[in-house]
């Protein structure tokens, strides 16, 4: 499994810099937490790294191999899978064939149909969306659509997953329970994640390391609890969100 | 000398065809750039407008621009009835359109244009009619101009520039703007997207009837039941050059489409300058998909 | 879902093919030229249903490859006395080159803006072959290849086996999946690792293959090539109609929508010519704004027991 880096990432929008040489690196297996106040960059960042959007300058390393240059079909068949921050499920195919298509297209290529439905249903029973499998995906709920992605990021056999805000817009024990449940799959399936949130709550629970990016700049990195207790954290993004208490 | 004229009145004539190409288009811009669909059976109406205003010299002795006035009030009926039957279910109650109704729209509209091209062969028989209408000609230094097309003229930069300053100056003009931002802001403007949306329809189909109806004097033996089909692509084409929705860009795409073709035809022959013109709707779309000018 | 193994609709299909091969020697001649006509349309329907059907992008100007194919069959056949069936092959590669050398620029355009690009190069390429003396420019090609029915229906025969085998292997397998991915979200499929643009345009190649080919065999039975009637848009908009009809993307629809639309306007021929499109205008008209599943979807969705069968 390979470590994905990002080395001195900058990106302009029509003279607008979003972000400023931003350097980041995630270890095999491990859960990095990204937060920052909205319009800090944190969206931009995930889509360079996942294919959606080209770098100004500077790189992005899977390994040993640049990837910031490949089209983001070619970057998920590489393992850097990512969900979408408001669903996108294929409305009209059912919640198995939504998966089914991850197994097939993702970096294990899978050819079979029926072995690729076979791993969906095993996807979609450990995310404990059994009862959905035959639905069409419109029919879900927001959550379960949410659900859905994560299971097509899985499905696709990423080792790299980036999660775009899935912890975002939960009651508390909805967030309780979706924390249990992530760990619960990180259990099983092996895989390095990218938590991007605007809620801290879940990102401090989860990751073992933060970075905190304000207009376009890495402002902090370390632990979840050196990073609440930095003072230039609690200025640029405490200090002005008040109703995100931290834990 | 004799050269630098002929340039000149190719240069002319271009642009004058230009015009009335621009006010044939104007209708589907505004269409386009409002409710966000396009009418694949943009051509027929221009058809039917041309049709209006044949019969109306038939038997009303009507000149064509009076006959676009005639042509202009009807498409109102026209229109409103067009948003209720093909559109209104797509868009009631929507933020915005999804890519879906766009395809609903595009397939709807093309079994319109159809139906109504090989309906008015059967109504009006597929010969080509045209209307004898000959106001004299002006003298302008060197150059001889046909009255009729230079009124057409007039009268086709008049109807663009009335429909700009309605849409910036007048409070349901405003609304039809912000119904072309975004449909949730109509209502913020206290504007009922519905009847927004349907007037804004209304306009466009009125402009494209008497578009087609001051398009009788470019064509003095070119109304036919099948011309949509030149004339809906000639639309397309102008407004992806001028932009969607920037009501100035139907002049820009009609001027820039008028004189490609008016100064092709004087090296290459009619055909390949129409087929040029055509083909200049790729690289606009490739490389300035927001129209020739930002 | 589609699971491996062939179902109803492929043995259906095969058992009509088969008795299509033996039809042409229980019955006349005039019924084989109906029938004739009916595969020549069938094979437009499935050609049109590989790219507008299976993703949703319309191809308005789809009469370009028919057009390529009857001039590649007619100029060869004319000027290199070029056996016809060779002439067909020679069209569906030309047709399939065009579709991928036009389809690598406007696949990158969505929605109307598609439609509208392939609309206005079917007008081009019209305007650009009535200059070209080499093609006989406005008077076309008059050749003089004889009344060949049996060879006719066999070829167009053979057009559509390929065709619907073509079809039903791909709605089966994996890339119908990922094909039904990119017509209901390009951008989510994308992100799900699906190829996007190398998969629309190998339907876009598929497509202008066999409209290439459908075409040659077109030039072959009038036995001549004319710009206007070759160009003609009611082409595209008679291939349109049959897979809206018929259902679009299935593998039955396309068939289904060439004998609903072909068989009654053979008969309306005889009445009044252009009838028939008023009919057929007036029937797309309803069914996009009403019934947009086509025959086939519609039958699936309302019927359980249909949707395990039709595919």
């Amino acid at each position: 499994m390979p470590t994905l880096r990002t080395e001195a990432v900058s990106k302009e929008f029509g003279g607008v810099q979003a972000l400023k040489g931003v350097t980041i690196s995630l270890p095999a297996g491990s859960t990095l937490g990204l937060i920052g106040p909205n319009g800090s960059g944190k969206t931009t960042l995930l889509n360079i790294i996942a294919g959606l959007e080209k770098p100004t300058s500077g790189a992005v390393m899977l390994g040993e191999t640049r990837i910031d240059h490949l089209p983001a079909n070619a970057i998920v068949k590489l393992g850097v899978a990512k969900t979408h921050q408001i669903p996108r499920p294929f409305a009209e195919m059912t919640t198995r064939e939504n998966v089914s298509v991850a197994v097939m297209y993702g970096r294990r290529r899978i050819k079979d149909t029926k072995r690729s439905l076979n791993e969906a249903d095993r996807l979609l029973s450990l995310l404990g969306m059994d009862a959905r499998r035959d639905l069409p995906a419109s029919s879900l709920t927001v959550q379960e659509k949410k659900r859905l992605e994560l299971a097509r990021a899985l499905a696709t056999g990423a080792e790299v997953i980036l999660l775009d805000e899935v912890f975002a817009g939960l009651s508390s024990d909805e967030l309780r329970d979706s924390i249990q449940l992530f760990r619960k799959i990180r259990g099983e399936v092996g895989f390095s994640a990218l938590i991007v949130e605007h809620v801290m709550g879940a990102v401090l629970t989860l990751a073992e390391r933060v970075v905190v990016l304000e207009e376009g700049a890495k402002i902090a990195e370390g632990t979840p609890d050196e990073v609440v207790h930095n003072e230039a954290v609690i200025r640029a993004y405490l200090g002005f969100e008040e109703n995100d208490s931290p834990g | 000398m004799v050269a630098l004229a002929v340039i000149l009145s190719d240069l002319l004539f271009g642009m004058m065809l230009g015009c009335v190409f621009a006010v044939v288009a104007h209708g589907l811009n505004l269409i386009w750039g409002v409710v966000k669909v396009v009418n694949i059976a943009h051509g027929e109406f221009i058809m039917l407008g041309a049709y209006g205003a044949y019969f109306l010299n038939v038997f009303g002795g009507f000149n064509p621009l009076l006959s676009a006035v005639v042509d202009g009030a009807l498409g109102i009926f026209v229109g409103y009835a067009f948003y209720f039957s093909f559109l209104h279910r797509e868009l009631r109650g929507k933020e915005r359109i999804t890519l879906r109704s766009e395809m609903v729209t595009l397939v709807s509209t093309f079994g319109l244009s159809l139906f109504m091209s090989n309906l008015a062969v059967v109504a009006f028989t597929g010969d080509f009619v045209g209307i004898n209408w000959s106001p004299g000609t002006v003298a302008l230094g060197f150059l001889e101009l046909p009255l009729g097309a230079l009124y057409v003229t007039i009268l086709a930069v008049l109807i663009i520039s009335t429909s700009v300053v309605f849409l910036d100056r007048t409070y349901i003009g405003n609304a039809i703007k912000a119904y072309s931002q975004d449909i949730t802001a109509t209502q913020l403007v206290g504007a009922n997207p519905t009847k927004v949306a349907s007037l804004a329809t209304a306009l466009g189909f009125s402009i494209t009837m008497a578009g087609g109806a001051l398009l009788t004097v470019w064509i003095p033996t070119g109304i036919n039941p099948y011309m949509g089909a030149l004339y809906a692509p000639i639309s397309f084409v102008i407004v992806v050059l001028g932009g969607p929705g920037k009501m100035l860009g139907s002049l820009l795409g009609g001027l820039t489409l008028g004189v490609v073709i008016d100064v092709l035809q004087a090296f290459v022959p009619v055909s390949l300058a129409y087929a040029v013109a055509f083909l200049l709707l790729i690289p606009v779309l490739l490389f300035r998909p927001e129209g020739i000018v930002k | 879902m589609r699971i491996a193994g062939l179902g109803v609709t492929f043995f259906g299909l095969l058992a009509l093919m088969l008795l299509l091969l033996i039809l042409p020697f229980a019955f006349p001649f005039s019924t084989s030229v109906i029938l004739i006509n009916l595969l020549f349309y069938t094979a437009l329907a499935y050609s049109i249903n590989f790219i507008t059907g299976m993703t949703g992008y319309v191809s308005f100007g789809h009469v370009v490859f028919l057009g390529i194919g009857a001039y590649a069959l007619g100029a060869s056949a004319d000027v290199y006395g070029l056996d016809p069936v060779l002439g067909v092959l020679l069209g569906a590669a030309l047709g399939l080159v065009f579709a991928l050398a036009i389809g690598l620029v406007t696949l990158r355009f969505r929605g109307v803006y598609f439609a509208i690009s392939t609309v206005v190069i079917a007008l081009a390429a019209l305007n650009i072959v009535l200059e070209l003396p080499q093609l006989g420019g406005s008077q076309g090609i008059i050749l003089n290849l004889g009344f060949q029915p049996y060879s006719w229906y066999y070829t167009i025969w053979g057009i559509v086996l390929f065709e619907m085998l073509i079809t039903y292997y791909i709605n089966r397998g994996k890339l119908g999946l990922g094909i039904r991915a990119i017509k209901s979200d390009e951008d989510a499929a994308r992100s799900v690792g699906v190829n996007v643009s190398a998969l629309k345009l190998y339907l876009f190649g598929l497509s202008g293959l066999f409209a290439g080919a459908g075409g040659a065999v077109f030039a072959w039975t009038t036995s001549g090539v004319f710009p206007y009637e070759t160009f003609s848009l009611t082409f595209s908009l008679q291939m349109l109609a049959m897979i809206i009809i018929g259902g679009v993307g299935t593998s039955l629809g396309p068939i289904l929508g060439a004998v609903v639309v072909y068989l009654p306007s053979y008969y309306f021929l005889t009445v009044a010519i252009g009838t028939q499109l008023i009919i057929i205008g007036f029937a797309v008209v309803v069914i996009a704004l009403f019934i947009p599943e086509g025959i086939v979807g519609t039958l699936k969705r309302r019927s359980a027991s249909l949707r395990e069968l039709l595919e």
